[in-house]
């Protein structure tokens, strides 16, 4: 009796192990094709664009042929003569600042008699477009080299396109913002019948002043 | 005296060979971390980034449409053409512009919000992100002319792939449900959108 008793769960253990194992065995693989997702992504959203910064920055590039090395334990690094390569590329960006309401709901909303606040995030900046002046680039080539290529043009416009979104907290664009939603949303609010002194427009501090850059949303 | 001058020989000698292993020695080591190459730099150089213009928008936005396209261009050689493939990349963000309200827009009759918006459309038309462009395969030499030539290749193909008639009622839905949610948290229950033809 005692042996049965052992034996019970060993069984059951047994079985329904090997169960789990036919279940693997049987699944059945399902290959997925992401790269239809990649081309075209299309996202519902809420959210309102308040500011518009166009920006202009000149991307220059200085190609010079570099001997570096070092020889009796002294360092050298010159310049290559007549093997000198200079580009300037003339850019615009279009920077748009916008507050996103997706999750907006009735905790940002407060009120108190005739009076009404509404809470807001803090507003992010998107690059939105940018365009390279093609026809105003102009190109220093020296005999011994080759013209500049494509791929290496458009790492040099890479570069400039992460320069200008570096360069984003410094330019003032999230004060705009926030001066120009509460433009867009009061006269909202008063056609709704609330007078413009009983309406606050206010933003929830989210990040602090050396977290800019968590605001810029970055495509890659 | 023979013994001296051998002696002496032999000094001689060795300090030679000694002389001559250390040097040996600080050459080795001299030239030893000598090192000679040849480099470029890729980076470009420090610019400025101007402001050229400020200015306050009120664009809803209720549908994002993120694409890339892949687009060519052939010269027909009489050996062998020349060819330029770049990937261009584009958002193309689809709502209503809050500058073509008419005064009204919103009217409250009874317990009840009636909205009017105007029609759903493209907020901006510059939705290329050019500076992202990869150069995908290039053989010759190609011009300005050429590059803005495929830039309006991909604008247009872009155009017609995304501003579907299918997106702009998606993008409409999104923004009757969007203001809805707004006015219902605000405390308003029944609300009427409708949107300009």
């Amino acid at each position: 009796m005692r042996r049965i008793i052992y034996i019970i769960p060993i069984f059951l253990l047994t079985f329904f192990s090997c169960k789990g194992e036919k279940a693997d065995e049987s699944g059945v693989y399902q290959a997925t094709d992401t790269l239809p997702m990649l081309i075209t992504q299309i996202q519902k959203c809420t959210r309102l664009y308040t500011a518009e910064v166009k920006v202009h920055k000149i991307v220059t590039h200085d190609d010079v042929i570099q001997l570096r090395g070092s020889l009796l334990q002294k360092d050298f690094n010159f310049k290559v003569p007549l093997g000198e390569r200079k580009i300037a590329i003339p850019m615009d960006a279009t920077l748009k600042a916008y507050i996103d309401f997706s999750q907006f709901s009735e905790k940002d909303i407060e009120r108190s008699g005739d009076k009404i606040t509404i809470l807001l995030p803090e507003p992010k900046v998107v690059m939105t477009s940018s365009k390279i002046n093609q026809k105003e680039i102009r190109e220093y080539v020296a005999l011994s080299r080759a013209h500049f290529s494509d791929a290496e043009m458009t790492n040099y416009e890479q570069q400039g396109r992460a320069a200008i979104i570096q360069s984003i907290p410094q330019l003032g664009i999230f004060e705009i913002a926030r001066e120009n939603s509460a433009r867009i949303l009061v006269p909202m609010l008063t056609e709704l019948g609330y007078q413009e002194e009983n309406i606050t427009i206010a933003y929830r501090k989210q990040y602090g002043v050396g977290d800019l850059k968590k605001l810029l949303e970055i495509i890659p | 005296m023979r013994k001296t001058i051998d002696n002496i020989r032999s000094i001689t000698v060795a300090a030679a060979v000694i002389a001559v292993i250390l040097i040996a020695v600080w050459l080795y080591r001299a030239l030893g971390d000598a090192r000679l190459e040849i480099g470029t730099n890729d980076s470009i150089n420090l610019t400025p980034t101007q402001i050229e213009s400020i200015k306050a928008v009120g664009e809803w936005e209720f549908l994002s449409i993120s694409t890339e396209e892949l687009v060519d261009t052939t010269r027909k050689r009489l050996f062998k053409d020349d060819q330029l493939v770049r990937i261009y990349y584009g958002t193309l963000r689809l709502g209503v512009n809050m500058k073509q309200v008419k005064p009204g827009w919103i009217e409250q009759r009874n317990d009840t919000i009636f909205l009017t918006l105007p029609k759903v459309g493209l907020l901006d038309h510059d939705f290329i992100d050019e500076a992202r462009t990869k150069s995908f395969f290039e053989s010759g030499t190609w011009k300005a002319e050429d590059r803005e030539a495929l830039y309006k290749q991909a604008y247009r193909k872009m155009t017609a792939h995304c501003l579907t008639p299918t997106n702009l009622k998606t993008a409409e839905d999104n923004a009757r449900e969007s203001f809805r949610k707004m006015l219902h948290s605000m405390g308003y229950k029944n609300v009427d959108i409708r949107f300009k033809k």
